[in-house]
């Protein structure tokens, strides 16, 4: 996976292209306490059963598109997860 | 030697294709433990007859009973006194009592009488298990290591439940043998085999995973060529679902099914617990809301239906777990959901508290591409359409 940090907040993440419609995202931080838009989310109790587990961040999203549109982010073919290890 | 040539002679061509080697499966084995977490033992009511149940559950036995309050109590089955049976016992005001010597056993695990003694012995205490009811549901906590549920691991209530906004669950049961209950919680992030097993086409699927919570955000239509009674029979309807496991295995659904100006909502709960490792009992409910001109009688009618859908589905399901063999090692296309992810999310709950690592709890998101699925499938099924039509001529 590839660090990106996004380009509103800063939060660092780890992101994985296979595709342009795929992506996939590891947080490497607590996502309601680093992301003001989760955190926000949170506060308001949005996400419906349940909560912020169920929302995406639109600026993460955002920045993910941007970066792969420039190349920063490269799409690759599937690796599979080292168990024990973030990523 | 120039550099360049070098560079070229380090270059090892592997053409994955043409290799020869076969891919061999790693089964390996079902966990000897049991998850820790809420497991939902069905409808809190169908324990309020007065009767003893009695469950097998966790390799072992309970016995639950209301007591006089209707509060319901889980202990283990086997009397401490002679391992007598209790759920085979008798309600006797507040305790349960086993028929072999009519020993009385409170819900907090204690021995609460012998009739026929001056004193209940020394130690005459029995393994309890905590429980929780929730939106209508019976849950018994497990925890081999014998901590108590945190507050923050619980599941969520469905708002106005209780009230004639919902109509009564539906509730479902399915005894699965020779299969592990990983398997279906597999089934969370497998976008490919709802089209497969349960006839529907995922427009758009994701999976949310972060703490104790596994949550699969789905957006699919009906398939044309065989419909079941999820869609409800509205035509070109669509289902937003968005579900989630509440640990290891408990999942709420809600379920909109959008046909024009419809719109129903549905709550679907697909749960189980296990009974050995190589054994589990699988059930489901469904309600639907009463609200938007949508009237109890209708709401209930529905959830037949719905349930009828999801019952056939499910019956798919357990034909696959049949036949399969366990898979430690899946071989996974890119337009695969994150089956190794979900497993590390999972693992959280068969490893002691303690040893819980950040790679199981922390958030992951993963979006699979369902473009040339829905091409494939768009294709397939109009085929099949022309063939039934050709047939019927």
């Amino acid at each position: 996976m590839q660090p990106i940090d996004c380009h509103e907040c800063g939060t660092a993440v780890l992101v994985e292209k296979f595709s342009v419609p795929h992506t996939s995202v590891q947080w490497l931080s607590d996502s309601a306490s680093a992301c003001p838009r989760i955190s926000q989310a949170n506060a308001n109790g949005e996400g419906g059963l349940c909560g912020t587990t169920g929302l995406s961040c639109s600026s993460l999203r955002s920045t993910i598109d941007e970066a792969v549109r420039q190349g920063r982010i490269e799409i690759g073919g599937r690796v599979e997860p080292v168990i024990g290890q973030l990523g | 030697m120039t550099t360049e040539m070098t560079a070229q002679k380090d270059v090892v061509e592997i053409d994955l294709d043409d290799s020869d080697e076969v891919r061999l499966i790693d089964s390996g084995k079902n966990p000897t433990r049991y998850a820790r977490g809420w497991h939902c033992l069905g409808l809190a009511k169908t324990f309020r007859d007065g009767k003893p149940h009695s469950i097998e559950v966790f390799g072992t036995k309970i016995v639950v009973w209301a007591d006089t309050k209707g509060k319901l109590n889980a202990l283990d089955a086997f009397c401490r006194h002679m391992g007598g049976d209790l759920s085979q016992g008798l309600v006797k005001g507040d305790e349960i009592s086993c028929p072999f010597h009519d020993w009385r056993w409170g819900g907090d695990g204690k021995c609460k009488a012998v009739p026929y003694a001056q004193r209940v012995p020394m130690r005459a205490r029995t393994a309890r298990w905590e429980t929780m009811e929730q939106n209508g549901l019976f849950f018994i906590w497990n925890d081999p290591q014998g901590n108590p549920p945190p507050a923050d691991i619980t599941i969520p209530e469905i708002p106005g439940y209780g009230t004639d906004q919902w109509s009564e669950w539906t509730w479902n049961t399915f005894v699965v043998k020779g299969s592990n209950c990983r398997e279906i919680v597999d089934n969370v992030v497998d976008m490919a085999h709802f089209f497969y097993v349960h006839y529907q086409m995922p427009q758009f699927f994701k999976n949310i995973f972060e703490g104790h919570v596994a949550a699969q955000h789905m957006r699919s239509t009906g398939r044309e060529d065989i419909k079941t009674g999820v869609q409800f029979d509205l035509p070109d309807s669509e289902t937003i679902s968005d579900a989630a496991y509440y640990g290891p295995s408990f999942m709420l659904d809600t379920v909109y099914t959008v046909a024009g100006d419809t719109t129903v909502e549905t709550k679907l709960v697909n749960c189980h617990y296990p009974i050995s490792p190589d054994s589990f009992v699988l059930q489901f409910g469904t309600s639907v809301k009463t609200v938007d001109g949508v009237t109890p009688e209708k709401a209930a009618e529905m959830a037949a239906l719905f349930t009828e859908g999801v019952e056939t589905q499910f019956k798919q399901d357990v034909a696959i777990w049949k036949h399969k063999t366990r898979i430690e090692n899946p071989l996974l296309t890119a337009e695969d959901g994150p089956v190794y992810q979900l497993r590390r999310w999972y693992e959280q709950f068969y490893v002691d508290v303690e040893d819980i690592t950040e790679d199981m709890v922390a958030r992951f998101e993963f979006e699979v591409d369902t473009t040339k699925a829905l091409e494939s499938w768009a294709v397939e099924v109009q085929d099949n359409i022309e063939k039934a039509a050709s047939a019927a001529e």
